[in-house]
């Protein structure tokens, strides 16, 4: 179920209620569990066998890692994981793209050749929980955890509602711990807890949905030809609609898991602000960048084997972790523009090394690296590569047929609410929202609590799903 | 889990921390080593107080909103959305195959008054007609049915039915990939909130109502374009009916014609008159096809032209002649149909904003038809 839906209000409450009862912690675990499992098989029931043959085999894998003798028998378990894992994510995600790609292939080699349709559906959240139990049997193969005593947490750490389908992407260690001793959240816990779950769907169902993604929809997914006005317009509606659905999500997620007693991490550190795009990649989606770091680009050799395979690595990491986006070359695209401009950063950090830049220059580059950024996103958004070259075209003003495609409110609504997010996120730069609530009058928090509460009934969501559900 | 061995010692965050100026470390700032559990800090607040000034506050804009909307006329009814049709469409397929069916676009869902048709024949009929929307797709889903035994009601629209344009085309796919989820969320709106708010309804979103401000300035060469708003109310299975403000408000009638009329005239974004042509002919084609499954399987199947007037039919009429829209649609698939001009009683109408009846009509009409067509196409005691 998603969080933007009543069921997900009823079943919460519920959760919350028997959560607080006067039960043993087992049993409030056991509770969790199962609301988990209710909470996953809500999109389609068989898809929870993916999510408990995943929990088994990463389960004794870290066991047999632990148990094995031979570094080799240890290779082998930590294999089985690897391959068990990324067997279903590459048959689930990727089964279509694989096979109309060696198609393609074919046909370019002259070979006639028609695969069999299959309609394979995308279970939801795949890439996400894959990730997390992966986690898991690295994190022990790699000796820098142990596995867990007992099963009932572990299958907790993979299925806990909260970040199931879309993260934050949870490390083992980071949660596992949490379900040792009995937790309930603290009267203040909740209530903030709360507040978050009303600031995080305040993003998703005002800004993400009602707002911006119509915007966004009017130019690319539509046949129009876009000038410069409307294909720029479109494509900072789509920047703002996927920083709004996706910190959206993660911010429910986080209060959701406070008002339960526990901590998940920060998934998101205003990035539009970011100033350089390794400055990028530490402010947005963080827990999969930092898991793409841990178990790809430092195995890959990371920046300890000299330049060339550094870059090398850098490219890899990015393009594949455009690829774990999406099964299309247009999230490869997004990924290998990302990791080119990873790059030339590093060249020219090495070459300026000493440069200091100061307030303007920091402002500059900043917008520099929003506008590169952006464009990105078109590769992102758009569902073709022809789609993405008609807006780029648009966005550098050369479409010669381009007529105006969106209405006034839609450009307004548009640069109000692109560029209050940009300024809040320059504003909470090096802030965190916690110091601010800290600092702010009750009366006001109160206030913009209730203003938040009342434009989400008053928006009237109609239970989109959140984008990153398709990844 | 051992903490001993993923704790993160003093000398790794010395080693490994790159903290910058992030106001709070994360696993970005921890590379290779495993992270440890996150801290999340609440900020100190008198939150109790807060809460209740938050609901207080809450209560009270929501207070606002609602009767802002009651006074304007509105009145709770039921979300006519996906969800809603998917629980009458899910009958065909859950005992009710055998039963006489709607499908068509607004007017087949206001101008007939399922209470009416009950009175006379006897059963209620399964309502799936939508608005905006062509039934033609809806035609094919209940010809691929093999559940659907029944009689067919095909409203025809011409201006919807020959050109293909579906608003809610994505009923039939949210129906046969219904999730869990989405019914419980179904059945708890329809039993907490519907019945009880008025402002629940899409034309009252928060973004929609903003968007219809007056305030918002022509762009050069894309000149605001009003929207349709809200013409019916529909009860739990999609019995639907004329809003009267709409028959009864003078100037909401007047926006609801002013709305209609944008499209009237021709426009040069309106497409070619041949790529009109082949899209009437591909429909109808499609006609032809799923109305020949369906009969194969002992379905009745009628046509209904429900009336329009004024501009609206001189409009219909322009973009699809009866000549070679609805004649060689009959002709091409054999199957009989009723044109409201063609009976008086089917005539003598004046339509509020020339496309739906009010209510009183509309119960006038939903019996002078059932009368025609129990009299000429479907008699009673003839087998379905």
């Amino acid at each position: 179920m998603v969080f933007n839906s009543l069921t997900f209000v009823a079943f919460f409450a519920l959760v919350l209620v028997v959560h607080n009862l006067p039960l043993a912690w087992t049993w409030r675990k056991v509770n969790l569990l199962l609301a988990s499992y209710v909470f996953y098989s809500a999109w389609n029931p068989p898809f929870v066998i993916l999510l408990w043959i995943s929990t088994v085999v990463d389960w004794y894998a870290a066991q047999g890692l632990v148990k094995a003798r031979r570094e080799s028998a240890r290779h082998a378990w930590m294999l089985l994981s690897v391959i068990a894992n990324l067997g279903m994510l590459g048959y689930f995600k990727y089964g279509n793209f694989l096979l109309d790609n060696f198609a393609a292939l074919l046909h370019a080699a002259g070979i006639a050749y028609q695969p069999a349709a299959h309609d394979i559906v995308l279970p939801v959240g795949i890439s996400f929980y894959t990730f997390a139990t992966l986690s898991y049997t690295l994190d022990v193969y790699l000796r820098r955890a142990l596995p867990a005593e007992n099963f009932l947490d572990y299958a907790l750490f993979v299925t806990f509602f909260p970040h199931l389908v879309a993260g934050p992407i949870m490390r083992p260690t980071e949660l596992v711990p949490q379900f040792e001793q009995p937790r309930r959240a603290s009267a203040d816990q909740l209530r903030f807890g709360l507040a978050l779950m009303t600031l995080g769907l305040f993003n998703k169902v005002v800004l993400a949905d009602s707002f911006l993604a119509p915007v966004a929809e009017h130019v690319y997914d539509a046949q129009a030809i876009p000038g410069a006005l409307d294909a720029w317009a479109a494509t900072l509606a789509f920047s703002g609609q996927i920083f709004c659905d996706f910190a959206g999500y993660s911010t429910t997620a986080i209060g959701a898991a406070l008002c339960l007693g526990f901590a998940m991490p920060d998934n998101f550190r205003f990035p539009y602000a970011a100033v350089g795009f390794s400055d990028f990649w530490r402010r947005w989606h963080i827990t999969l960048s930092s898991w793409l770091r841990d178990y790809l680009y430092i195995p890959l050799g990371g920046n300890r084997h000299g330049e060339r395979r550094t870059y090398a690595a850098l490219m890899t990491t990015m393009l594949l972790g455009g690829l774990w986006h999406g099964a299309s070359w247009t999230f490869v695209a997004w990924g290998g523009l990302h990791g080119a401009y990873l790059a030339v950063e590093r060249v020219l950090r090495s070459r300026f090394a000493k440069w200091r830049p100061g307030p303007l220059a920091l402002i500059v580059l900043g917008l520099l690296t929003w506008t590169l950024v952006n464009i990105t996103w078109v590769f992102f958004r758009a569902k073709t590569f022809d789609k993405a070259w008609t807006v780029l075209r648009g966005m550098a003003g050369t479409n010669a047929q381009a007529k105006p495609i969106l209405e006034s409110f839609y450009l307004i609504s548009v640069a109000v609410i692109v560029g209050g997010i940009v300024l809040a996120h320059w504003f909470m730069r090096a802030r965190t929202l916690e110091s601010v609530v800290a600092r702010a009058h009750p009366a006001a928090i109160g206030t913009v609590w209730a203003l938040l509460a009342f434009a989400i009934v008053a928006a009237q969501g109609s239970g989109a799903a959140f984008i990153y559900f398709q990844f | 889990m051992d903490m001993r061995r993923h704790d993160v010692s003093p000398e790794d965050q010395a080693r490994y921390l790159r903290r910058g100026d992030y106001a709070r470390v994360t696993a970005a700032d921890r590379p290779g080593v495993a992270q440890p559990v996150p801290e999340r800090e609440v900020p100190t607040q008198p939150w109790g107080k807060v809460l209740l000034g938050a609901c207080v506050l809450f209560a009270l804009l929501l207070g606002g909103w609602e009767w802002h909307w009651r006074a304007f006329g509105v009145r709770p009814a039921y979300r006519n959305d996906s969800g809603l049709w998917s629980i009458q469409r899910a009958r065909i397929d859950n005992g009710e195959g055998n039963a006489t069916v709607l499908i068509g676009s607004s007017r087949m869902f206001m101008d007939l008054q399922l209470d009416v048709w009950q009175k006379f024949d006897g059963e209620r009929p399964i309502q799936l007609a939508f608005e905006g929307t062509t039934p033609v797709p809806f035609l094919e889903d209940l010809a691929a049915d093999p559940k659907f035994t029944g009689r067919l009601l095909v409203g025809v629209a011409p201006e919807l039915f020959f050109s293909g344009y579906g608003f809610h085309k994505d009923a039939i796919a949210f129906y046969h990939k219904e999730s869990p989820s989405q019914r419980v969320g179904q059945w708890l709106s329809m039993h907490l909130i519907e019945p009880f708010w008025a402002f629940d309804d899409r034309d009252f979103a928060l973004a929609t109502v903003l968007e219809r401000q007056p305030w918002w300035p022509d762009r050069p060469g894309k000149p605001n374009r009003l929207h349709v708003r809200r013409l019916n109310i529909s009860g739990p299975d999609r019995a639907t009916q004329l809003w009267d403000k709409v028959a009864d408000d003078p100037q909401y009638q007047a926006l609801a014609r002013r709305i209609w009329t944008q499209d009237f005239e021709p426009s040069p974004d309106d497409p070619p008159p041949e790529k009109v042509a082949k899209t009437r002919d591909e429909q109808i084609d499609h006609v032809v096809k799923a109305v020949a499954t369906l009969r194969a399987r002992g379905v009745k199947v009628l046509f209904v032209r429900p009336p329009s007037a004024g501009p609206y039919l001189a409009y219909d009429d322009r973009l699809f002649p009866r000549a070679q829209a609805w004649d060689v649609l009959l002709a091409k698939s054999g199957v009989p149909g009723i044109y409201f001009s063609d009976y008086p009683e089917l005539s003598d109408f004046d339509p509020p904003e020339w496309s739906h009846l009010k209510l009183a009509d509309a119960r006038k009409f939903t019996a002078a038809l059932h009368a025609i067509v129990v009299r000429d196409y479907w008699k009673p005691d003839a087998p379905k």
